[in-house]
């Protein structure tokens, strides 16, 4: 890939991640309120922005996030399975997309149910759920881990890697 | 240097020296931090694991496919 292409894809893909984290990080202020507060017009608001949040900004950034990766290594010298942190990287991404697009249903649903319940404190019990705020904290955790690995790099290369290495090195010294 | 580095960035990335990968030839394992980042995965699968079943199996998007569920929550209006 050349340079000028290469540092485009690396700015989409950290501006992908990093907003991704970002707006996981408000998701899971939106849940934690949607769990604990004591106004019923609060809770139901709460419930019913996340789902177009989800599909407007968590999804678009996830997608965005994965395919930049994707290209990032694989027009790159870093591979996609030859270190450590790229291929556990990978494996969060992947994951955590994964996670988010089911977990979209659930979100449906509270907002369904926030849209169609009253103020009593009988229906926001039927919204109050912890779901969310576990669901968004687990994804902070994965992706705040995936951009420690972004930023350190720590050294290490897969079996796949090294035998790479291997046979570049020994086609270049022929 | 000889050699390019195998690591991309390294001619670059000034502010980290450590990127130096195994010699030639080095077929050691995993490095520790990815020993290390697996047992802490796997305690998570195994906690959320743990979760759900002393959720009582109510977790995840399964439980919201049927329409009844979604009926029986809504309530009655005037």
């Amino acid at each position: 890939m050349r340079p000028r292409l290469r540092k485009f894809v690396l700015t989409a893909h950290v501006v992908a991640s990093v907003g991704w984290l970002g707006a996981v990080a408000v998701f899971l202020a939106l849940a934690v309120v949607g769990l604990t507060s004591q106004e019923a017009q609060v809770v139901r608001a709460v419930y019913l922005a996340m789902e177009p949040a989800g599909w407007f900004v968590l999804v678009p950034l996830s997608l965005a996030s994965l395919l930049s990766g994707l290209v990032q290594s694989l027009g790159t010298k870093w591979g996609l399975f030859r270190h450590h942190w790229v291929l556990i990287k990978l494996l969060i991404n992947v994951v955590a997309t994964i996670v988010l697009l089911m977990y979209m249903q659930t979100l449906g649903y509270l907002a369904d149910v926030a849209a169609q319940t009253t103020s009593s404190s009988g229906d926001l019990s039927l919204l109050r759920s912890p779901s969310p705020v576990l669901h968004a904290g687990f994804g902070m955790l994965l992706l705040l881990v995936a951009a420690t690995l972004s930023v350190y790099k720590p050294r290490g290369m897969t079996r796949y890697g090294q035998r790479k290495q291997h046979e570049q090195r020994a086609v270049s010294q022929t | 240097m000889a050699h390019s580095p195998p690591y991309p960035d390294s001619y670059r990335d000034t502010g980290d020296d450590r990127e130096v990968e195994p010699a030639l030839g080095s077929t050691a394992g995993a490095p520790r931090w990815v020993k290390v980042l697996g047992i802490m995965a796997l305690v998570l699968v195994l906690l959320v694991v743990v979760l759900l079943l002393t959720g009582g199996g109510t977790h995840g998007p399964g439980r919201h496919m049927s329409s009844s569920d979604v009926g029986g929550q809504t309530p009655p209006r005037a």
